[in-house]
């Protein structure tokens, strides 16, 4: 019997002994819904010419898993409470002063397509100090995102001369009053605002629809990614215009033909028009000739997606820019295509 | 002079009435009448020198056809004519014992036979736990109706084995796969695991394992088994869906009243990691009342395993080389329990429950290195898996006037949770150029020190749970009916079988990208957990320690970024929900005609499977388009004629013949119909929720001759006919879904599908004996075994397209090894033993691949193990044991031998201890 009390005792300190070998050094991640809504920099930056009055940053909430399973790519779930954003000029360069360049800022956020906050006068409580680039904003419940916009002296950078030295600044957020709210803010990204260079390659071009050379030319070299292009005449064209913005190229042809539009519950008629648009992958903007690369995917009829690319060389002279592209597009290619563009 | 022992009493017998059963008492009418002027014989046989019982002893009526073998318990019954008969009983390694007894007319008598062993009055030769243990298996497969291998605890304990799969590559036929190491899946002659169907007391146990049916026999701890069978032809009574073998895991029972207290404790090395490791077994047994009614067994054991492995991979396509580094923790826990209760000599009731779980704790750390994108990854992942599988059996068995029936019912469940997958990843814009002249061990060269890991920016983290469940509930009953034909016994056998299945996969993942601000790997550098990688050939570095990048990641939630569409993607396409309901029902005849015993009948079993999952349709652009619901559902039905011979040359001389039908159903992974359809790349894998089970229609051919002094050679011939062969079959420009409108109307479509045929044969041969004929090795032990097979079955070209997408090709069936063995030479004295073992397998296709030339094999290994004992006296015994002493890895290869894209090193590791039998 003493045997079988031991060996009874020993069974059960053996089955406790035998559990699983503690699971040391393991942290639990904080995922699901003990993952928090995140505050996010809608872009990493933008960029204005220096003539302009004012530019605006984004503040949007990130996905997240569609909590009734409709978007399964995820969507922004709006917050049940307001919180305040703090946010943070942290650097800057081309001037000494801040408030030499923003003189003022306000925020609002997008109703509908025609309405922003600003209309029904909601007030996101935005306090902005000029001296030291230290600002909070009222981030609303039920609203995915807000824009800050600054009004800036137009005047400051507007000069004749091609600049060699950055004049920009970047913004960061800072923190969030969160409340009860599980929210918080990503204060490792930045947005860049720079300032272009009017004298660079930057800003807009037309092309002289007359030349009926040029015209051949930018159809030759657009028509290989756009079949409307391909088939311009002349006669069907009010103008074409070529721009260069901070990040992206952009080809505008007005057409002569125009369309009715609603906006905002007026109708209005305006020309139509093909845009080609293209990411800038390279481009020199600190002298008056250099290289340029754009690129991007198109659209195909069942859905999928094709990859097309503009690389070539820039040269300004005066007013006019000689652009010498080659094109590249489903295994097709262009030769390379001068245009002679007017400021 | 060996003396008799025997002690026989008579007792009256009360028989059911068994006219009352009128659905059973048509079919058996007529042997009743015969039954009317019979008596039985009930019993045990056990031996005097072990008081253990004897398994598998022949129990013979002088004179007549009538005999029978004991079961494990070593208990018999029988019917017999009344008279005055004389018994023999036959066991190997001991002397035949003949008994006369009175047996009188519907009466049951019972007789008791202690034997005695022929080797134990031979000077200077010693009987041994192994020698026991090979007696009780090989009693039990020469009284065998059908063609099986049986390994006993003793057996087992001899070699250095501490799961189940390992234990049962020593089998004539069996090859094992491994997982860092350590045997895990078990295939049988020639044929991959999902071929083969494994029980726990003869009832299929379900597998923890998501997408598959067969069991990680690595699961199940060898120390909780009285044996193991390996059935190498199906008898109608058994489960019909295995072709390559039907494995049977029998736990432990009680034996007597003395209380058998019996264990062991011990520890371990592992050169490898450097590290020791923990075991110990607990069992206690006993039989109380003054019949001994009432048995209890309980058993319980664990074992801790550190180990880990050094492996060096290649992707051939993509030029890449990965350094892989894994350290894991492995634990094994058993627990068991057999309660049982004999009425009287008629009836008795039993209990079993078998309790296994086995934990991975795995830190795999790796480098890819990646010439063409000019980048290197440095990778950790940090997972801990549990598999538990839970099997609890009652049921009764009964001698009637008539008839035997016997009834159990059982609830099994099994299951896999991964609490936690996490897997940090970080990049470095490294080139580096890879050079493959040393075919095993690739040359690296990095522009830049990869060990320095500021350079490795932060990629991605994945956290993810799933947990996989699987749970039978069946019932069944077995009724056997005695009857004389002509002066020769046999016994008509039917029965029938309900079993319900279901499983279900249920997975979260979660995966973050760096939204900004996430730091360089030298933020969450760990300490490296081996002095040397690869013997110093490569260098690892200061590993990514996961727990650092998870505490970072709670405490900057804002710079990670969820990857939803993935999340959603992988979720569904993984996730599934299945039901499976069996119905079976058999009627056999078993028939000795002289020395020829013939078993014959047919079974037949009707499948119903459901499935519910999910399609997951990628757009053209490569967003996810669509989630939607999907159901399946098939039903099939089986109907399996088996017959079986057995001849008896002499007493230990068996020819044995059999023609079985038997089937192997698909793998959940085949058959669920989730489907992942990838507009981006055309490309469809969807499931057949209509894939029908393989078939197939078996022959083989045993001659086995018996070694009195116990061993055994024996040679044998199979050849296995598979039809509906399963194949993975390419649908060029199909539409989609296959039936009803389409959606899509040009893609490639992958799907396991039916139509092919296959054949497997071979041959097998097996010897085993003391060698005690040879007066300088009396003391020592010969087991060899092998195994030659061969297979071809006819696929689908590879090379196949739109234009030809009916050319076929012939290729080897995945898992087929052409040559696999055993050797061991063990020298058992009388304290000290030792034994030396080989375990080889041949090379066989692993994976197949889009073409030939990427088909991937796993490479031919050859394990030597040793173990050795010293009995300080009969109740403690210290063991111990190494194995992988060669430290032979686990090598792939693709395409040609000498073409690796994967060895593993292990190293060796070492157990020992006290054995204890108190």
């Amino acid at each position: 019997m003493k045997k079988l009390k031991y060996s009874v005792l020993s069974l059960l300190v053996f089955a406790m002994v035998a559990c699983d070998k503690k699971n040391d050094n393991v942290i639990k991640p904080n995922v699901g819904s003990n993952f928090p809504q995140i505050l996010n920099l809608a872009d990493e930056g933008d960029g204005e010419i220096e003539d302009e009055d004012k530019f605006s940053f984004k503040i949007e909430l990130i996905d997240r898993v569609d909590p009734d399973g409709e978007e399964l790519e995820g969507r922004i779930v709006p917050l049940k409470q307001t919180v305040r954003v703090h946010f943070e000029v942290t650097d800057h360069e081309g001037f000494s002063n801040l408030a030499d360049f923003i003189k003022d800022a306000k925020a609002f956020y997008e109703i509908d397509d025609c309405t922003t906050s600003e209309d029904e006068n909601i007030d996101l409580h935005l306090e902005f100090d000029k001296a030291t680039g230290k600002g909070s904003v009222d981030f609303p419940a039920g609203v995915e995102e807000i824009e800050i916009e600054f009004e800036t002296d137009p005047d400051l950078f507007d000069d004749k001369v091609l600049n060699a030295d950055d004049r920009k600044l970047e913004i960061k957020l800072t923190s969030v009053d969160a409340k009860d709210e599980k929210v918080v803010v990503n204060t490792a990204n930045k947005f860049e605002f720079e300032v272009l260079d009017d004298e660079s390659i930057y800003g807009k071009y037309e092309l002289d629809i007359d030349d009926a050379d040029q015209f051949t030319k930018f159809k030759n070299l657009f028509g290989l990614i756009n079949e409307d292009v391909k088939g311009l005449s002349a006669d069907d064209v009010e103008e074409i215009e070529v721009e260069f913005e901070y990040g992206e190229f952009k080809a505008v042809v007005v057409l002569k033909e125009t369309e009715e539009v609603d906006e905002c519950g007026e109708t209005e008629t305006v020309n139509k028009e093909i845009e080609i648009e293209g990411g800038i992958e390279e481009l020199d903007i600190k002298a008056l000739e250099g290289a340029v690369e754009f690129a991007d995917d198109i659209e195909q009829e069942d859905g999928s997606e094709k990859e097309f690319k503009y690389s070539g060389e820039f040269k300004i002279v005066g007013d006019k820019l000689e652009l010498t592209l080659k094109g590249e597009y489903d295994d097709e290619e262009t030769d390379g295509i001068t245009l002679v563009l007017n400021k | 002079m060996p003396q008799i022992i025997f002690a026989a009493s008579n007792h009256k017998t009360y028989f059911m009435n068994f006219r009352s059963l009128l659905f059973l008492a048509f079919i058996l009418c007529g042997s009743t009448i015969a039954m009317a002027q019979r008596g039985i014989i009930k019993g045990k046989i056990t031996s005097r020198e072990h008081n253990e019982v004897l398994t598998g002893a022949t129990v013979l009526v002088n004179g007549t056809t009538s005999s029978t073998a004991t079961d494990l318990d070593g208990e018999y019954q029988f019917y017999v004519n009344p008279g005055n008969l004389n018994l023999t009983v036959r066991y190997l390694g001991y002397r035949d014992t003949v008994i006369n007894v009175n047996v009188v007319a519907n009466q049951l008598t019972v007789v008791n036979v202690v034997m005695q062993s022929s080797q134990s009055v031979l000077q200077d030769v010693v009987i041994t736990g192994y020698t026991q243990g090979q007696a009780k298996a090989l009693n039990q497969q020469k009284n065998a109706d059908n063609i099986k291998n049986i390994i006993a605890a003793d057996q087992i304990g001899k070699f250095p084995d501490p799961n189940a799969a390992e234990a049962l590559q020593r089998v004539p036929g069996v090859n094992i796969e491994r997982d860092q190491g350590e045997g895990r899946y078990v295939s049988v002659r020639g044929l991959a695991p999902q071929f083969t169907n494994t029980s726990v007391n003869g009832e299929q146990i379900p597998s923890p394992e998501a997408d598959v049916r067969y069991v990680a026999l690595d699961a199940i701890p060898s120390d909780q088994l009285a044996s193991i069978e390996v059935s190498k032809a199906l008898t109608p009574d058994m489960d019909g869906d295995a072709i390559g073998g039907s494995i049977n895991l029998i736990t432990r029972s009680a034996q007597s009243k003395k209380p058998t207290i019996l264990g062991f404790v011990g520890g371990g090395y592992n050169n490898l990691m450097n590290k020791g490791n923990m075991q110990g077994q607990l069992q206690y047994g006993q039989r109380f009342g003054k019949d001994e009614k009432f048995g209890v067994l309980l058993n319980s054991n664990y074992y801790q395993n550190n180990l880990g492995s050094d492996g060096v991979e290649r992707a051939i396509d993509d030029n890449e080389v990965e350094l892989r580094d894994y350290e894991l923790t492995r634990t094994r826990l058993g627990l068991s329990s057999t309660l049982d209760y004999r009425f009287n000599n008629h009836h008795e009731a039993y209990f079993r429950t078998l309790y296994s779980r086995f934990t991975d704790r795995e830190w795999r750390r790796r480098y890819v290195f990646k010439p063409e994108d000019e980048e290197i990854e440095k990778l950790t992942k940090d997972r801990f898996e549990s598999q538990s599988v839970l099997s609890l059996n009652a049921g009764a068995k009964h001698i009637f006037k008539g008839f035997l029936l016997d009834y159990e019912a059982q609830y099994s469940y099994a299951e896999q949770n991964t609490p936690y997958d996490n897997e940090a990843g970080f990049v470095a814009g490294i080139p580096s150029t890879l050079n493959f002249a040393d075919t095993k061990f690739p040359k690296i060269e990095a522009d830049e020190d990869y060990t320095n890991n500021s350079l490795y920016e932060f990629d991605e983290l994945g956290m993810g749970n799933t947990i996989a469940k699987d749970k039978n509930i069946t019932a069944k009953f077995n009724v056997g009916v005695p009857y004389k034909i002509n002066g020769s016994d046999g016994l008509l056998k039917f029965g029938a079988k309900v079993r319900s299945k279901d499983k279900s996969y249920t997975i979260t993942q979660n995966t973050f990208e760096n939204l900004g601000g996430v730091p360089n790997l030298d933020q969450f550098a760990g300490t490296p957990v081996k002095d040397k990688y690869m013997g110093g050939r490569y260098e690892m570095g200061n590993p990514l320690d996961i727990p650092k990048v998870i505490n970072y990641f709670n405490a900057n939630p804002g710079q990670f970024e969820l990857q939803i569409a993935d999340k959603a993607s992988d979720e569904a396409l993984e996730s599934y929900k299945a039901s499976e309901d069996v119905l079976a029902a058999y009627l056999m005849g078993r028939q000795q005609i002289n020395k020829l015993m013939v078993l014959a009948g047919v079974r037949y079993e009707r499948t119903k499977v459901t499935y519910d999952s999910k399609d997951v349709i990628i757009a053209p652009n490569g967003d996810l388009e669509a989630i939607r619901p999907v159901t399946g559902s098939s039903t099939y039905d089986f109907v399996l004629p088996q017959v079986h011979f057995k001849y008896e040359l002499d007493k230990l001389t068996n020819l044995r013949a059999a023609v079985t039908a038997s089937y192997a159903r698909p793998n959940f992974s085949e058959i669920i119909p989730s489907q992942e359809i990838n507009r981006e790349d055309n490309l469809a894998t969807i499931g057949n929720a209509n894939l029908k089970p393989v078939s197939a229609v078996n022959y083989d051919l045993m001659a086995e001759h018996y070694f009195g002094s116990v061993g055994i050679v024996s040679a044998g011939l199979f050849y296995k006919q598979l039809d509906n062969f399963i194949y993975r079959r390419v649908t060029f420009n199909s539409p989609y879904p296959t039936t009803g409108t389409p959606i899509i109307s040009n893609i490639d479509i992958t799907q396991s599908q039916n139509g092919n045929n296959a054949d497997v044969m071979g041959a097998e041969v097996a010897f085993q004996r003391r060698l005690s004929f040879i007066p300088f090795l009396k003391d020592f032990s010969l087991y060899l075994n092998y195994t030659y097979t061969h297979s071809k079955a006819r696929l689908q070209s590879r090379e196949a397209s739109a234009d030809n997408a009916n050319l076929t090709e012939e290729i080897r069936l995945p898992g087929q090894a052409n040559h696999v063995g055993n050797g061991s030479l063990a020298y058992e004295g009388r304290k000290f033993s030792a034994r030396v073992s080989l375990n080889f397998n041949g090379s066989y296709l692993s994976e197949i691949g889009g073409t030939k030339e990427e088909d991937i094999y796993i490479k031919n290994r050859m394990q030597l193990d040793a173990t050795a004992g010293y009995a300080i006296n009969n109740q403690f015994r210290l063991f111990v044991e190494a194995l992988n002493l060669t430290n032979q890895p686990l090598q792939a290869y693709q395409g040609n031998a000498n073409q690796y894209i994967q060895r593993e090193f292990y190293s060796y590791w070492m157990r020992f201890g006290v054995k204890f039998n108190l």
